[in-house]
């Protein structure tokens, strides 16, 4: 009975969601330099996916420009988007994470991976353009909301209050995009 | 007389094509419609002070683009898909009025274009 039960569980989380395009607008004169983690909205929160080199996303970067971050799946991405990632960091479990190609059969569109995480944050620290010299005090964890796995806020302001960021979904149907926004 | 007016002449043609070169760097910015420029000002403007999410917004337990702050967005979304051709008509109907329809919309028409417009960029050169 518990292993239909189970059964059934994996297959409504499956119908629940896939991925979701990732779009990344970078409003500000700094560069964005961090992480973004997809992973399962439901504990124990496996599995994770995170890219395996870091990102960075230019001073002003964003759909204004022409030069956002946009990332229709963890396949597509390598050959669609302007920041393309080679490989993705796959955690099934704590113990558990290796180094998968962006093409893995499990990361496409429909793979166990894609259909199981959505994106869920980001870890970041901005640095002055094309330098690696931190900005102090516009660094920060950011999930989006209702996350149960991070619970991070899904809104930060620098102490200045000059410079923001957010994470935040716009949903229409099936169709899920997660942005995450810098100011 | 008559070569120096040559040369001058030829020096003024040279002049002028430099200065073409220059106007002929194009980027997606600069080559938006004022549809699209509105669109991405939508955008940005999220990030106002005044646009910011609100404490009883931070408070919600959902990752959803607030209906307040999408509101910011239906405006623009709208004019960016009537500059289609898409009638006022058309579009009530094929969106119900829906805010996140109006704007997932836009920003497939929006998207397209910027590629388009890259594109163009690209085969200009």
């Amino acid at each position: 009975m518990k292993k239909i039960l189970s059964i059934l569980g994996i297959a409504a989380s499956m119908a629940a969601y896939a991925q979701g395009t990732l779009v990344i607008n970078n409003y500000t004169i700094y560069d964005y330099r961090g992480e973004v983690i997809a992973h399962n909205l439901f504990a124990p929160c496996y599995p994770r996916v995170v890219n395996n080199t870091p990102i960075i996303v230019p001073a002003n970067s964003n759909t204004g420009t022409g030069t956002q971050l946009q990332y229709d799946n963890f396949r597509d991405q390598y050959t669609s988007s302007l920041y393309p990632m080679a490989a993705w960091s796959v955690a099934t479990s704590p113990n558990s994470t290796t180094i998968r190609p962006w093409d893995h059969p499990a990361l496409v569109p429909g793979g166990t991976f894609s259909n199981n995480t959505r994106w869920g944050m980001s870890k970041f620290g901005m640095v002055y353009a094309g330098t690696n010299n931190n900005v102090v005090g516009f660094n920060a964890d950011i999930a989006i909301a209702g996350n149960p796995c991070y619970t991070y806020s899904d809104f930060f302001t620098t102490p200045s209050g000059a410079n923001s960021a957010e994470m935040f979904t716009i949903t229409s149907g099936s169709n899920v995009t997660t942005y995450l926004q810098l100011y | 007389m008559k070569k120096l007016f040559l040369s001058a002449a030829f020096a003024a043609l040279t002049l002028v094509s430099c200065n073409n070169e220059g106007s002929a760097v194009n980027t997606v910015e600069t080559m938006k419609t004022p549809q699209m420029e509105n669109f991405d000002k939508a955008f940005k403007s999220l990030g106002d002070p005044q646009n910011r999410p609100t404490e009883e917004e931070r408070k919600r337990n959902t990752s959803e683009l607030s209906e307040r702050r999408k509101a910011l967005l239906v405006p623009a979304s709208k004019e960016l898909i009537l500059s289609t051709g898409v009638t006022e008509a058309e579009l009530t109907r094929k969106t119900g009025g829906d805010m996140s329809q109006i704007i997932v919309w836009a920003t497939q028409i929006y998207m397209q274009k910027s590629d388009e417009i890259r594109k163009n960029i690209k085969s200009d050169k």
